[in-house]
């Protein structure tokens, strides 16, 4: 399992669940019902200031496991965790799971 | 379909919710919820704001209690939560009660009940058991105990059978921590396994995400851990007030790890329960119904009205003598008709008998308030003022319009406080009595160090911050640093510091939460043997048992409360009229000594009865009318002596007048300076119509009293007094006020009065608000007044000792020093064989004859010097209570080694008691420096307790065993009264800026003495010892602050305008002894204060100004100088600032 961020988009439905992946150039499509959990955020090492009313996202991070496929439909299945950080809006990529890792 | 939050924690989980429960109903009610729970921690605290807040959004309110699990030693492991069953006429509501109260008297400090507890408690079906993310279930999961976990459960089974539910609850927190989605769906197959139902919820506990951050802080602080140490709180932060649609879908997820078919039941057997446990409020709470002790209790054997009404009918004789009978009836039919269609009765009847029970324990009794307009409380003995005779308005009190409770508080002696408390307790029997609690909320400085400590600050650096934060609040704290001097230098650090923002964000987030619930300093609840169905108790902290409810929540609940509130005044008050029964012990010793013609209202053993004393003794007004009023009750302070001094009272009515313009609406609303100028003839009265000159005569024309508005709105539209009292209350409130006023104009027009008229009084009405003062207030507030007046007057010694023992004011004790000089009297030195542990008058027999004090005495009272004050034992530092008794009991001693040997004293005490000079008189060849340099060289000064004597034993007399060595030492008196400072917090021997003299000997100082005779605008420096400070809230425009200074010969009352307070700075508030350079300022024929321009710390010679400084041009002048011959409209501004900052509601009340 490779654990790294970097930038990734993900789009979602109207529910709320991820949809679409791009990531590095290439579009995936989802394979299986993505789970989600959240995870702590250490907002008192991350955050400068911490006003009432800054809203979501600043005690967690959401995150979504996803199997993903190339859309092209070629290659094994693999999973990725990615987050959600609403605050600043942005999706990262934050762990590759093995499988797809050693392929790559 | 809709979800219902079946967990829920509001602000009132201390420490752990976030949201006020007017946030909860709000966030649920727009979410589309039709009902909501409020499941606070250990109590229903919040219960009654939810209800209110619930219907006022249309939404069904629930109640539980979220309450911990005690295992057998009393230890916490794990939560629950219990539902009280609704529409069951109570029976849930009583049973939750009854549960909460039980939880408080574990025996471990830790509230909560065993399993054993909660299963007898749910057994009756009337309370339902959620099992959930906080169990001992739960927290077995997640240590990976599924045996343990799903034992624990079915022993839940067993407990509570029907009543269980399993509470299912996820987070979708990280995998191994509380609230995991797999640790939901494992709870929920145990559930099914043991064909238990479950049901949904979130365990909220913050009404939006935004509340997380605000969690952690608490969380932080409730675990006394800093954020970064902290690893057993929320695991994330999902626990808010989710949609039913994200509820649905976490249920959803759950049957995703589950079964797919549970989803629906999940959801079902939610609301099932729901449906369980809504209240209906008025057949469940007894929602605003008020309930009275049984007949049986207060003694009645016939109808209370009818009781009520013979019982007011036979006073009449006694206590109003001089009235005419006509007016009486009138009066009585009136009252007693409104209290009757109101089914009051039996309250004034408990009120009447708890007043019985006090004055029952020989304790001073006062009613204040609004009460004292009804002539019903007068003959009952619940007030002491005749409501007739001061022409105060009953509907102001109590009429038809009115359908809640009207209060009724009563003054007691402080002292006897818990006495009286307890007193009640017995009488009416503890399942009727309640104390009543009060909510305290995180402030400033408390907010502050719990923020710094939750983000690992650095404790000194956190400390310095909280120290500054005098009296703001934490929302206006940005604000403060960028207006108040005395914060620069924070403001500095602060912007160079980046982890001081963060501090402040997390303080604003913390301020105004509720910390805990603390004994009312006054509430007592009075109802019938249900009491105990309708409210949660809990152990105060004198013991006896406090509701959870605050005095918001007494009307809702159909509770009654009586205000029973601690007056040391009053106190003083009975300490002083003991002390001249003590020393004077029949009537005419008493009439000798307080120079009264009349010996009416003193009985044969001394005692007077103030009750009887008149109310217009021309040498009691000459001492009000001298501004010497330190220590008379509400007259003391700076700004109430000003308008004292222009006033000028000669009456009792004047008093009531004062009292009631010294308020921010009178202030403000400029009604002093017309009142003063008709007072005094200097402009001719002007009424408004002339209609209304009943109703104003009294005060000139100037509307003062809420009584007086009554009347102006009655006669104009002749609306009736009980619905004027309605439009009163409707005046000044923006939503209600325009429907008020479109009445009283169409009103007022359709009875003939002219546009013109209309204009100008409603102008005075609107501008009048909801402020002014009620006349009946000011009456039973007066009569304490004249009252302490009327002693100083007349017994001045006994009174300064009242003073002194019981400390009412709002004055450092070291300035009734002062005050004891400006009056003659000796203050007599801390003895070993005549102080004791209380203040006494002692008769001197080697008295000096002393200059005429400046204090005026009554004609005809004991000759001054002949009676000095002897200080106590019991204020000095260090010394215990139980040191202090075993030394008088040890009384006489004849020399040192008796002291050692009999009164037991700490090593520490037995210096100190020395260097403050207790055994200078049992000294012979040598002084106070050798016996402290003797003390201070003992090993130990009592012997370990079992060596002394036993009782029974003698004590062998040791002689003059201790011997001292003449050191040949001498004290210097400034290290007198430094010691005395130190340890008494009194400079007895010699006023504290003698010692200071020295150093401003280059100086023309002016001493307050002096000021009186200059000229308005006159430039001086005063040197003096900080006596108050106070600091009126700003209201937009800049702050205020005003310090007063004593410097022995009086007290100066100097303003520091803004510019003064940027040269100042941060000594404004931190020095104690002052220079002070500013101007005169006259502000009436015996009042007179200071424009500051500038000030130094005496401590620092080095900053002082140099000689000539009042000729130095470069020295400040007055940005702004008040026009010569005053102004009086900034004066009256400034008074009223004042007069805010005095907080003259509360003085006078204190807590224990």
């Amino acid at each position: 399992m490779g654990m790294f961020t970097e930038p990734i988009e993900v789009t979602r439905a109207a529910n709320g669940i991820p949809l679409r992946v791009t990531w590095q150039g290439k579009d995936y499509r989802l394979v299986a019902e993505p789970e989600r959990w959240f995870e702590r955020r250490k907002w008192w090492e991350e955050n400068m200031r911490i006003p009432r009313g800054l809203g979501a996202g600043v005690a967690d991070y959401e995150m979504w496991r996803l199997q993903l496929v190339s859309s092209e439909g070629r290659g094994e299945p693999f999973s990725v965790d990615v987050s959600f950080d609403a605050q600043s809006a942005r999706w990262r990529l934050v762990r590759l799971h093995e499988q797809h890792a050693r392929s790559a | 379909m809709s979800f219902t939050h079946l967990n829920v924690a509001s602000s009132y989980s201390a420490h752990y919710g976030v949201s006020t429960p007017p946030q909860l109903a709000a966030a649920a009610h727009a979410m589309g919820a039709e009902a909501l729970a409020l499941t606070d921690r250990d109590g229903l605290y919040g219960a009654v704001k939810h209800v209110a807040a619930c219907l006022e959004h249309g939404l069904r309110p629930l109640l539980g209690v979220n309450l911990a699990l005690l295992d057998t030693p009393g230890r916490a492991a794990g939560r629950i939560i219990l539902l009280a069953r609704g529409n069951s006429n109570g029976a849930g509501y009583a049973d939750l009660c009854r549960s909460i109260s039980q939880a408080h008297q574990a025996p471990h400090g830790i509230p909560g009940l065993t399993r054993r507890q909660i299963s007898h408690r749910v057994s009756a079906g009337n309370l339902m058991l959620l099992v959930g993310g906080e169990s001992d279930v739960a927290r077995s999961l997640v240590r990976g105990q599924y045996v343990k976990a799903r034992a624990l459960l079915a022993d839940w089974k067993n407990l509570a059978g029907p009543m269980l539910r399993v509470e299912i609850t996820t987070h979708l927190s990280t995998r191994g921590s509380r609230y995991h989605l797999g640790e939901a769906g494992r709870m929920l197959r145990y559930a099914d396994e043991l064909g238990l139902k479950a049901v949904l919820s979130n365990a909220v506990r913050y009404a939006d995400p935004d509340g997380a951050v605000t969690a952690d802080l608490l969380d932080s602080a409730r675990t006394l851990n800093s954020l970064k140490e902290m690893d057993s709180c929320q695991p994330n932060g999902q626990g808010w007030l989710k949609s039913p649609r994200e509820m649905r879908q976490l249920a959803s997820e759950i049957s995703r790890a589950t079964e797919r078919g549970w989803m629906r039941k999940l959801l079902q057997e939610t609301e099932s329960v729901a449906r369980f446990a809504v209240l209906d409020p008025a057949s469940d709470l007894g929602w605003k119904k008020p309930v009275i002790p049984e007949a049986s209790v207060l003694g009645l054997h016939r109808p209370a009205m009818q009781e009520l009404t013979e019982r007011v009918y036979a006073a009449v004789p006694r206590l109003l003598p001089g009235e005419k009978r006509h007016d009486v009836e009138k009066r009585l039919s009136l009252e007693l008709g409104v209290i009757n269609r109101l089914d009051f009765a039996g309250y004034f009847l408990t009120v009447a008998e708890t007043v019985k029970l006090i004055t029952g324990l020989g304790v001073r009794v006062a009613a204040r308030g609004s009460g004292a307009s009804s002539l019903v409380n007068y003959l009952l003995g619940i007030s002491q003022v005749n409501p007739l005779a001061h022409d105060l308005v009953f509907e102001r009190f109590l009429s038809d319009t009115r359908t809640t409770l009207p209060d009724i508080d009563i003054d007691v002696e402080s002292a006897r406080r818990h006495e009286i408390y307890r007193t009640i307790f017995d009488s009416f029997g503890e399942e009727r009595v309640s104390l009543m609690s009060m909510q305290n909320a995180y402030r400033a400085r408390g907010a502050v160090r719990d923020a710094g400590a939750a983000l690992g600050l650095d404790d000194g650096q956190v400390d310095g911050i909280a120290k500054q934060l005098w009296r703001f609040s934490a929302s206006s704290f940005r604000e403060a640093l960028a207006e108040k001097p005395e914060l620069g230098e924070l403001a500095e650090r602060l912007a160079a510091d980046s982890q001081l923002d963060i501090l402040i964000d997390a303080t604003e987030r913390l301020d105004r939460l509720p910390r805990h619930i603390s004994m009312h300093p006054c509430g007592v609840i009075l109802s019938d043997a249900s009491l105990l169905d309708r409210t949660p108790v809990q152990p105060s902290g004198m013991g006896l048992q406090m509701s959870q409810f605050d005095k918001h929540d007494m009307d809702l609940m159909g509770l009654i409360k009586l205000d029973v509130l601690g007056v040391r005044m009053q106190s003083a008050i009975a300490y002083t009229l003991e002390e001249i029964a003590r020393l004077h012990p029949d009537a005419s010793a008493v009439a000798r000594a307080g120079g009264h013609a009349d010996t009416s209202y003193i009985d044969p053993a001394g005692h007077i009865d103030l009750a009887r004393v008149p109310l217009d003794d021309a040498p009691t007004f000459e001492l009000i009318r001298s501004t010497h009023t330190l220590g008379c009750f509400q007259i003391e302070s700076p700004g109430q002596r000003e308008l004292i001094g222009k006033l000028a009272p000669t009456e009792f009515n004047d008093l009531i007048i004062d009292i009631s313009l010294f308020r921010p609406g009178p202030m403000q609303s400029n009604m002093v300076k017309p009142y003063l100028e008709h007072r005094h003839g200097f402009a001719p009265e002007q009424f408004l119509h002339p209609d209304l000159k009943p109703a104003l005569a009294e005060t000139h024309g100037v509307t003062v009293f809420h009584e007086q508005v009554l009347r102006i709105l009655d006669t104009m539209t002749g609306c009736g007094l009980g619905m004027a009292d309605v439009y009163r209350r409707h005046l000044g409130n923006p939503a209600q006020e325009p429907a008020v006023e479109e009445y009283f104009r169409a009103n007022a027009a359709a009875k003939g009065y002219s546009p013109e008229t209309i204009d100008k009084v409603w102008e005075v009405l609107a501008g009048f608000g909801s402020f002014g003062f009620c006349k009946a207030h000011g009456a039973a507030f007066a009569v304490p007044t004249y009252h302490s007046a009327w002693l100083k007057a007349h017994h001045p010694e006994a009174f300064l000792a009242g003073i002194w023992e019981h400390d009412p004011g709002m004055y450092p004790k070291r300035l009734l020093v002062s005050e004891a000089r400006r009056m003659g009297i000796p203050i007599l030195p801390l003895d070993i064989n005549r102080s004791t542990g209380h203040y006494r008058v002692e008769r001197i027999f080697e008295y000096a004859p002393a200059a005429a004090p400046t204090v005026p005495r009554a004609p005809g009272t004991l000759r001054l010097g002949h009676y000095g004050v002897r200080l106590a034992f019991r204020d000095i530092h260090q010394m215990s209570e139980r040191e202090v008794q075993r030394l008088v009991a040890g009384q006489p001693y004849e020399h040192l080694a008796e002291v050692r040997d009999r009164a037991g004293l700490s090593r520490r005490t037995y210096q100190n008691l020395a260097a403050l000079g207790v055994f200078d008189s049992l000294l012979s060849g040598t002084n106070r420096a050798d016996t402290i340099a003797h003390t201070q060289s003992m090993a130990r000064t009592s012997l370990p307790a079992k060596y002394r004597p036993g009782p029974g034993q003698l004590t062998f007399d040791l002689g003059q065993i201790e011997h001292i060595t003449n050191t040949g030492a001498q004290l210097e008196p400034a290290e007198i009264i430094r010691t005395e400072l130190d340890l008494m917090h009194l400079d007895a021997s010699e006023h504290l800026i003698t010692s200071y003299r020295q150093r401003l000997a280059h100086l023309p100082i002016t001493q307050a003495i002096e000021l009186l005779h200059l000229r308005n605008g006159t430039e001086v420096l005063v040197a003096g010892v900080r006596v108050a400070t106070q600091t009126p809230p700003m209201r937009g425009g800049k702050r205020v602050v005003f310090i007063s200074v004593d410097d022995g010969t009086g007290c100066i009352d100097a303003t520091f305008f803004d510019d003064t307070q940027q040269r100042t700075g941060p000594l404004l508030f931190s020095t104690r002894m002052l220079l002070i350079h500013g101007i005169t300022r006259r502000t009436g024929p015996r009042g007179i204060s200071l424009q500051a321009l500038n000030a130094w710390d005496l401590h620092q010679p080095e900053t002082l100004p140099a000689a000539g400084y009042l000729e130095n041009t470069a020295r400040p002048h007055p940005s702004y100088r008040p026009k010569l011959g005053q102004s009086p409209a900034e004066t009256v501004g400034e008074l009223a600032r004042r007069m805010n900052a005095e907080g003259l509601d509360q003085r006078g009340a204190q807590s224990m």
